[in-house]
């Protein structure tokens, strides 16, 4: 009869807990932060209002992370930024340069070639 | 304080650990983004925003410390990878440095019975508070070696390395064994050392001091050097044939441990040289490399893995 190996009781029952969710679906989004706020970037938005629009579209991130991730991306070379006086307060808004549109570009195909890859696999166990 | 003034602090409390040439701008920015969500969620509340309200969102925005690092690319100083090593190096070194300090500092008192908790405040100031300079050392070895890792990643490229390779290669083992046969020479007569680098003309105290105790030189002397000289042919065959073989490794292994013992027997049987200087340092230099020779086969067997199922997470 060959070898058949399976996890050990303790490791199924520590994964289910909801603080293990927790962390590996945390792990999941860190890697679509970039894409997810480069991609509502196209055109200029300040802080708030892009953080309002990502979490419209489902993918809420918290202050705290996004709002640095703004001026790290833009220390980065990918996107630009001023500050405006419209009707409000001054506030400073961000935007894709030449750089970051081609970087979005490439991570958006990355992106899409893993999603295929990934919807096959999910497939497979259902 | 009101909610403003818990805004101002925290800005603050960010601000003041970035780059300056950004600070300003930041906490401009910080200000009026926070403002917002305040406000909004004031109106998500259906009250004014008051201390407790901002407390609250500041929290779930993270302590300025987290959120001013987040601002700036992340700085490793030891990598992730490396950071297992560095605490198991942390831990057995000062281990070491403060079992050696208790034993130095409270030998003495332990055998008069006086002044332990005298000895003990010493070994504190002495051992325990300077023994820092270890992890401090580990640091900037850690963070030295992951700066050279990320300079030139080709330098720590993954290598096989063949399980019987000689480490150093044949010309360390052709001094290992010029080595050996020096200490058969030392072994034969210490005082030929005297004759070799003084001509003869050394001190009478020297030769004295250089002489053995007639029961090391009957009783222990001889397994040593018999010990010692199975080396030569040993690593001879093996620097002829270029690697080591399971054999060798295991007649390597006997013999090292069986030179242990001897050195052993020889610290507890009795007097190595007649003069009691020289033979408190002979002494005290056999326990070292008996204790090195037992670490070293200690680590060696820590370290081997023998592929094989878990049983405990096997069906039959």
């Amino acid at each position: 009869m060959p070898l058949r190996y399976c996890a050990p009781h303790s490791t199924v029952f520590h994964m289910g807990q909801a603080e293990s969710f927790s962390k590996l679906e945390l792990e999941l989004r860190r890697g679509v932060v970039v894409l997810a706020t480069l991609s509502q970037l196209r055109a200029p938005r300040y802080g708030y209002e892009l953080r309002q629009a990502l979490a419209d579209k489902g993918m809420p991130i918290e202050e705290g992370t996004l709002y640095p991730l703004l001026r790290r991306l833009e220390t980065q070379g990918v996107l630009q930024s001023e500050w405006r006086i419209e009707d409000g307060p001054p506030r400073r808004y961000y935007a894709l340069n030449a750089d970051g549109r081609k970087l979005l570009k490439k991570l958006t195909d990355a992106w899409q070639g893993m999603n295929d890859a990934m919807e096959k696999l999910l497939e497979e166990g259902q | 304080m009101n909610a403003n003034d818990v805004l101002e602090s925290y800005i603050t409390d960010v601000a003041v650990r970035l780059p300056r040439k950004q600070r300003d701008d930041v906490a401009f920015e910080l200000r009026a983004l926070l403002t917002e969500e305040l406000q909004a969620r004031a109106l998500a509340d259906g009250r004014d925003a008051d201390a407790a309200m901002a407390t609250e969102l500041l929290h779930s925005f993270g302590h300025p410390e987290v959120v001013a690092a987040r601002y700036r690319p992340p700085l490793t100083i030891i990598d992730p990878a490396d950071a297992r090593g560095f605490l198991r190096a942390t831990v057995i070194g000062l281990a070491l440095i403060w079992c050696a300090g208790l034993l130095t500092h409270l030998w003495q008192p332990l055998q008069t019975g006086r002044d332990v908790p005298q000895a003990l405040g010493q070994w504190w100031v002495h051992t325990v508070v300077g023994s820092l300079w270890w992890p401090g050392l580990l640091v900037v070895g850690y963070g030295g070696a992951a700066w050279v890792r990320r300079r030139w990643p080709d330098t720590s490229k993954w290598k096989p390395r063949a399980e019987d390779r000689i480490q150093g290669g044949r010309a360390a083992m052709v001094l290992g064994i010029v080595g050996v046969l020096s200490g058969v020479f030392v072994l034969l007569e210490p005082t030929w050392v005297l004759d070799v680098c003084f001509g003869g003309r050394a001190a009478p105290a020297a030769y004295e001091a250089l002489t053995y105790a007639e029961g090391f030189r009957q009783r222990q002397a001889p397994w040593l050097l018999v010990l010692l000289l199975i080396n030569v042919p040993m690593w001879l065959a093996v620097i002829v044939s270029g690697r080591w073989s399971t054999g060798m490794r295991r007649l390597e292994t006997g013999l090292s441990l069986l030179t242990c013992a001897v050195m052993a027997w020889t610290v507890l049987d009795g007097p190595v040289f007649r003069t009691e200087v020289s033979d408190r340092t002979v002494r005290f230099c056999l326990v070292l490399i008996i204790a090195s020779v037992l670490l070293h086969y200690g680590i060696r067997m820590f370290r081997t893995v023998r592929p094989a199922p878990s049983l405990r997470g096997m069906q039959g």
